[in-house]
């Protein structure tokens, strides 16, 4: 908890000009009624095309803002935001982002494959090239017989499968996500776990995956970006050394037993 | 109840063929629905009989209130009046309704776009809605003339209130994160309205219309009140006049059934449009 400790810089990431999201130097500041607040403070960090780095972090560290920062749906009060070679304005317009919420966010009045389609016919996103089929993607994350379902008659965790679906229908190239499996129970959590790792062998896309769980961060993660709060700034970044692809029964290994116990000593000098 | 069951050792047969318990089950469950029917109307027909002995018993003179028999009596003679006298509410009821509901739903689809807008009108929405329907009623009847547009204007005006609040609720009852979701698609402001602020106000709109439908009779009636020679409200004020009180309670069953099927109608239309709503299918 020392001073020292916290104002450490942070290791510089590595500078790959094949970087699917690099952030430098990234600053964002609210002006709030209690005045100016900072979400993040001076965040860099790099994510190699086709990665999968998670996001650790005590809540109010800035992680879900930092997902924002990258999908442009906020804007960095200084410092360069990078998205697949060009801005985030220019990646979201581009439909190279998808994005996965919390609660599924599905629209109530459409069915599972109505709300698949939602991005076909909304911001021009139907004339865009390589827009895959919904029934396909359904399927893919496991939901084929569930076309005509409506959201009240899906689970949560089928919810989230639709959300996931959606995010993928214009085949983006990063896929952002903000603890989309944290209302789930275990058993259900453990399972969407593996499949969205099958997801993204299939995809090829570069998962940003913000998370409570140190199991989920670490089991996910081929990087895990540990966040510490007040202000919103990076820690460490660890790399998770399981090798691919990841089963559930790696978490009884010593390797990941050691490594959840690292992420939770960071954690409580966050 | 069924304890042999409960002992039995394999768990899945339990469920599976128990096929007296599931009958008893749907047994149970048909004569909770019978019940649910029959019990108002026994309660309706006891209450009815009840009003027919004291009318006799008490020997209440016909023009002080008539017996219901006496009140079947006239709505099977004078259909025909009936009918003539509803058409011209009927049709100021339901113009009103449309009037009125589709002005409070422009002017909500306004509020949500111009805040300005909002804080300009809505007070003096506020004001107008304060004033009693009886206390209008004379000025709309005296601007618009003694035809139907003055009806239609009541009832028009007694609708506007209730769905311009829960409209405007239902057009801001989006989440932060779906909003979010159309930005991230660079969804246009009418994609946005069309795609989501619409179809979440649904709800909202749907209770405010099955008000309306009540009200916009309520506000055809009053008008006929101030001044007509046909309809509803008309053949109400003559009744009363000419101490026909099996006429004025026949009027009134009318009325209400008018009424009753109005709601009926825009409930099965609720029921038709949202059936993706929970709360409203549950």
């Amino acid at each position: 908890m020392s001073q020292i400790a916290l104002d450490r810089v942070p290791p510089a990431p590595a500078l790959d000009d094949g970087a699917a999201v690099r952030l430098r130097e990234v600053t964002v500041r609210f002006t709030t009624e209690r005045g100016v607040t900072t979400a993040l403070e001076r965040v860099s960090l790099s994510i190699p095309r086709g990665g999968f780095l998670t996001l650790l972090g005590p809540s109010g560290c800035g992680k879900s803002t930092l997902l924002r920062v990258v999908s442009d749906l906020i804007p960095a009060t200084s410092g360069e935001v990078e998205v697949l070679g060009t801005s985030a304005a220019a990646a979201r317009a581009a439909r190279d982002i998808g994005f996965v919420f919390q609660d599924a966010s599905l629209l109530a009045w459409r069915n599972a494959l109505e709300n698949v389609e939602l991005p076909l016919e909304v911001g021009g996103g139907g004339k865009r090239r390589g827009a895959r089929d919904p029934r396909e993607l359904l399927a893919l994350v496991g939901l084929s017989g569930w076309e005509k379902a409506y959201p009240h008659e899906l689970s949560g965790g089928m919810r989230q499968r639709v959300a996931i679906a959606r995010a993928l229908v214009n085949d983006p190239k990063l896929l952002l996500m903000d603890e989309p499996f944290g209302a789930l129970d275990e058993i259900t959590r453990d399972r969407l776990n593996e499949e969205l790792l099958r997801v993204w062998e299939n995809t090829g896309a570069t998962i940003l995956f913000v998370t409570h769980s140190i199991y989920e961060a670490a089991f996910l993660g081929q990087q895990v970006l540990l966040m510490a709060a007040r202000p919103g700034r990076v820690r460490e970044i660890v790399p998770v050394p399981l090798p691919n692809p990841r089963r559930i029964a790696m978490r009884d290994t010593p390797q990941f037993v050691e490594l959840a116990a690292h992420l939770r000593r960071v954690l409580e000098t966050c | 109840m069924s304890a042999p069951a409960l002992s039995s050792s394999n768990t899945s047969e339990v469920f599976a063929s128990d096929d007296s318990a599931r009958a008893q089950f749907a047994a149970a469950a048909r004569l909770s629905a019978w019940r649910r029917r029959l019990l108002p109307l026994g309660a309706a027909i006891l209450l009815l009989l009840l009003w027919e002995v004291s009318v006799v018993f008490f020997h209440i003179r016909p023009f002080i209130a008539p017996a219901p028999t006496a009140v079947a009596a006239t709505l099977y003679d004078k259909f025909g009046l009936l009918i003539a006298n509803l058409a011209p509410t009927a049709v100021e009821a339901i113009a009103g309704f449309l009037i009125g509901n589709s002005a409070a739903i422009l002017l909500a689809t306004v509020f949500v776009h111009q805040r300005t807008a909002e804080e300009a009108f809505f007070p003096i929405a506020v004001m107008v809605h304060t004033i009693p329907v009886m206390a209008y009623a004379p000025i709309l009847v005296l601007l618009l003339g003694n035809g139907m547009e003055a009806k239609v204007a009541i009832a028009a005006l007694i609708c506007f209130f209730p769905t311009l609040v829960n409209m405007t609720r239902g057009l801001r009852a989006v989440s932060p994160q779906q909003m979010e979701l159309m930005r991230i698609l660079s969804a246009s402001s009418s994609e946005i309205f069309f795609k989501l602020r619409l179809k979440s106000s649904l709800p909202y709109l749907f209770s405010a219309l099955k008000i309306a439908a009540a009200t916009s009779v309520i506000g055809a009636i009053v008008g006929e009140w101030i001044g007509a020679t046909t309809g509803i409200g008309a053949l109400i004020i003559q009744a009363t006049y000419n101490f026909d009180s099996a006429l004025l309670y026949a009027t009134i069953v009318v009325g209400s059934l008018f009424s009753a099927t109005f709601f009926g109608v825009i409930s099965w239309l609720e029921r038709y449009f949202l059936k993706w709503n929970v709360s409203q299918t549950g």
